[in-house]
């Protein structure tokens, strides 16, 4: 009696113990892209040890920002627990309903990071994830033996200046993210109404004044159209300024050396006045799976992957702009020349609501411009208009 | 109409075993001394009736609006989270309803051949013949029906890996799959001939991109396969010809492009190709032009410059083909021909050519249905581009294979891809079927030496 009562108890500890450790085993799928996956790894095992109440195994996946509403809309079941995607690929995500709504230390997280990032990862008044960097936007980079600082204040300055040493000025016209921010900066509107349907107006009087700022531009003798040619063009031979992000900095630095310098964007002449360019602000946001299993764990982590600290670790190691409003009036940070641009253009910058076939004819759009130097740009603007707001 | 008629016969020729195997499988089998062969269809018959109840009903029940239930909403007080409750997902519907609608099938061609076992079983028993045992009807799959032992294997993963997913993409043609309604956040659901409509008739701007890179697409196919096939033969022929020395360096020379991958060579060009690339560099250091050529951005330079660039990476292809031809072509043909006074000219119309199209003619329907589908040259080099105002979604180069890329990779527009795929597999088999069947090489095939 005895004998069984003992053999009775042990199997009875036995299964207790394995219920609580598989109550404490948590498995977290996250993606991060290919560069991105050291310190990915430090941070997640940073995490672990900050929550020793669970053991945590992480299954990490290389896909990057581009990749990631595609690669989650393939099998949504499959995909990371924590996963990064820029904020233009948020409101396609959120109608999947493929992201759990930050509700847990809502306040905190809005108070911690920049007014523009968390715009950006937000849609119709709720926050669908955490922002991880806020460096997705363009500025100018330029050659400070070619162009004077009062040269960079003014597009025309550029252009004069660049022709006048005989380099060129790179700006990739056949990309709507680029080719936008003459639209933006002379007021025009791309955003989305309360319904979630596409409104833009490029083809209004303003839009039409813009383009033609464009046109202009694009028949100028020292202009250079192509999607980073400041690199293969190169920057400090025949290029001497260009328009790009913080991703070629490094490169682009290089190149410069004691010249490197990078600034906001130019004004542009626009029916006869200076008008600033605007642009697009976009972060990187880190989001929680719908499907998980682990809802509640992969909040923490996401929360803790974008906190001060990992913000701030992201900076030294990748050189990413974070979002993080403590990290961001850092030294280290503020003389970093290209964060400071970035900074400096956030003002004209604005979040990117764009659901609609926008990208394909803004492309279009720019082909015509580089290829003819006379256009009927009213009609071309209407046919992109059309396309973009068509439901 | 012959298995139909060939069961009811049996079943009514057949005792009372063989009718009730109508409706447990494998009776008939077993009442007429085949227990094991019984058991295996009564075990078949158990089998794919749980999968249907326990895994296709859930299925196929929602076949027809592909779900009604998006995922929902509930708010968890303890955790501070929304949950979600998991709702339908048209995907999966489509997807295990195409398999379960197979598993019925094969059941019901199955219990056919329960009756059909049944009734043989039940003949043989009462003319009093030996019934073969399960193990003596296997035997005959290693002997007598081997065929059937050795084409099992591949059938059935043709129709796994083939046949079912053929079927579930056409089905998405019929349905509004695309980045609007993509599970679980929304579902999809059947639209009929909506995007049939749409490509022909319906939205203007999608009929006139269809038509438009339709128009190209064959313009393409013809100029790629068509300067390929000249200036290859060319090639070959000038290389074969007799006055000319060292025949295979020349040869070699010529096929170095292969031994690069294509994609390589084509990357690079297409960079070489860019307003700062290496050729409009050299072109303006030379000064034989002031500002970089267009080749990638100008609609018509860019439909020539893939066309001259496909040459470059072809011709070394169907020059060896020729070559071989070439040295085939019985000498004596020429030397009689000679003798009878021809030509050069003459003899080129009379032996060689002739010679060569009938040699030819197949492998060259293959290049140009190849060539309606070419996404390697088209994609690596201009990426379709440049792109058009008038075009949904595409550019003056997209052919209709590189266009329904771009809708399925980047538009998620899944439906309207797999409509273009149903035509262009329509153009492609019908184009490759009349051709190949109207050729010499098939209707003349004896007369080849």
């Amino acid at each position: 009696m005895k004998k069984a009562l003992s053999v009775f108890l042990s199997v009875l500890m036995l299964l207790s113990v394995c219920l609580a450790a598989q109550a404490d085993a948590v498995t977290l799928k996250v993606w991060d892209g290919q560069d991105d996956q050291e310190i990915l790894k430090e941070l997640c095992e940073a995490y672990a040890a900050a929550h020793p109440e669970n053991t945590y195994t992480f299954e990490y996946g290389v896909v990057g920002t581009a990749d990631a509403s595609a690669r989650y809309l393939e099998d949504p079941a499959a995909a990371a627990d924590v996963f990064v995607y820029p904020d233009d690929q948020l409101i396609r995500l959120v109608q999947a309903d493929a992201l759990y709504e930050v509700t847990r230390n809502h306040d905190e997280i809005v108070a911690a990071n920049s007014q523009g990032s968390v715009n950006a990862a937000s849609w119709q008044g709720t926050l669908y994830g955490y922002p991880e960097t806020s460096d997705n936007g363009y500025f100018l980079f330029y050659d400070k033996s070619v162009l004077t600082e009062e040269d960079v204040k003014t597009l025309d300055g550029i252009l004069a200046a660049a022709e006048k040493a005989g380099k060129k000025f790179n700006f990739d016209v056949a990309n709507g993210w680029y080719i936008a921010s003459f639209f933006i900066g002379n007021g025009c509107e791309i955003t989305l109404d309360e319904n979630g349907n596409q409104v833009c107006d490029f083809n209004n009087e303003k839009g039409l004044a813009a383009a033609e700022a464009v046109q202009a531009m694009c028949n100028h003798p020292a202009f250079l159209p192509g999607d980073q040619n400041i690199l293969t063009g190169t920057i400090g031979e025949n290029v001497c300024a260009g328009v790009c992000g913080t991703w070629v900095a490094d490169a682009v630095k290089e190149r410069l050396g004691d010249n490197y310098a990078a600034c906001k964007l130019p004004t542009f002449t626009c029916g006869g006045e200076q008008v600033q360019m605007g642009s697009f602000g976009g972060c990187k946001i880190l989001g929680v799976n719908t499907q998980s299993a682990n809802p509640v764990e992969a909040m923490q982590l996401a929360e803790f992957l974008t906190c001060e600290a990992s913000q701030l670790r992201r900076f030294e190691v990748r050189g990413y702009g974070p979002s993080n409003n403590a990290v961001a009036a850092g030294e280290a940070v503020a003389a970093d020349p290209a964060l400071a641009a970035l900074a400096a253009q956030s003002e004209y910058a604005i979040t990117q609501l764009i659901i609609g076939d926008f990208w394909t004819p803004a492309t279009a759009f720019g082909n015509e411009l580089i290829a003819n130097e006379q256009n009927d740009l009213q009609t071309l603007l209407d046919q992109w208009v059309a396309q973009t707001v068509a439901q | 109409m012959r298995l139909p008629r060939e069961l009811f016969r049996t079943v009514r020729s057949g005792n009372w075993s063989v009718k009730l195997s109508c409706l447990i499988m494998g009776f008939g089998c077993m009442a007429n001394g085949q227990v094991g062969k019984g058991l295996l269809y009564l075990a078949f018959q158990v089998l794919s009736i749980l999968f249907v109840i326990c895994f296709g009903w859930q299925y196929i029940s929602h076949f027809g609006t592909l779900g009604e239930n998006a995922q929902k909403k509930v708010w968890d007080e303890a955790a501070q989270i929304y949950r979600r409750v998991p709702g339908d997902n048209s995907m999966l519907i489509l997807l295990f309803s195409v398999l379960t609608f197979a598993v019925i099938l094969l059941a019901v061609w199955v219990w056919c051949m329960n009756i059909r076992s049944a009734g043989r079983a039940y003949r043989l028993r009462r003319e009093g013949k030996p019934v073969p045992s399960l193990r003596e009807e296997a035997k005959t799959l290693l002997d007598g029906r081997f065929h059937v032992t050795l084409l099992s294997a591949p059938m059935v993963s043709l129709v796994l890996f083939t046949v079912l997913p053929i079927i579930f993409m056409i089905l998405i043609a019929f349905t509004n799959f695309d980045s609007n309604h993509q599970p679980p956040g929304n579902l999809f659901t059947w639209t009929g001939l909506q995007n049939v409509t749409d490509i022909f008739l319906g939205s203007e701007l999608k009929t006139a991109t269809f038509r438009g890179i339709l128009l190209w697409t064959v313009v393409w196919a013809v100029f790629a396969t068509v300067t390929n096939y000249i200036f290859g033969m060319l090639l070959a022929l000038l290389i074969n010809h007799k006055y000319v020395k060292l025949k295979k360096m020349w040869r070699t020379w010529f096929i170095i492009p292969i031994a690069i991958p294509q994609f390589v060579s084509l990357l690079l060009v297409s960079r070489a190709l860019e307003p700062t690339g290496a050729i409009n560099v050299l072109l303006m250091e030379l000064h034989l032009t002031e500002t970089p050529l267009p080749f990638l951005t100008d609609p018509l330079l860019a439909r020539i410059t893939v066309i001259v660039i496909n040459m470059w990476i072809g011709i070394p292809y169907t020059m060896m083909t020729f070559s071989g031809v070439l040295m085939n072509i019985p000498e004596e043909l020429y030397e009689s021909a000679e003798i009878d006074g021809a030509g050069p000219v003459r003899r080129f119309l009379s032996i060689t050519l002739p010679y060569m199209i009938f040699v030819t003619t197949p492998a060259t329907i293959t290049t140009f249905v190849g060539n309606i589908n070419n996404f390697n040259v088209i994609y690596l080099l201009t990426a379709g581009g440049p792109a058009s105002l008038d075009y949904y979604q595409a550019g003056k180069t997209d052919l209709l294979v590189t266009w329904l890329y771009k809708l399925t990779v980047d538009q998620h527009d899944y439906a309207l891809a797999s409509t273009i795929g149903i035509f262009i597999f329509m153009i492609v088999s019908v184009c490759s079927l009349t051709v190949y069947n109207r050729s010499n090489a098939v209707r003349k095939e004896d007369m080849f030496q």
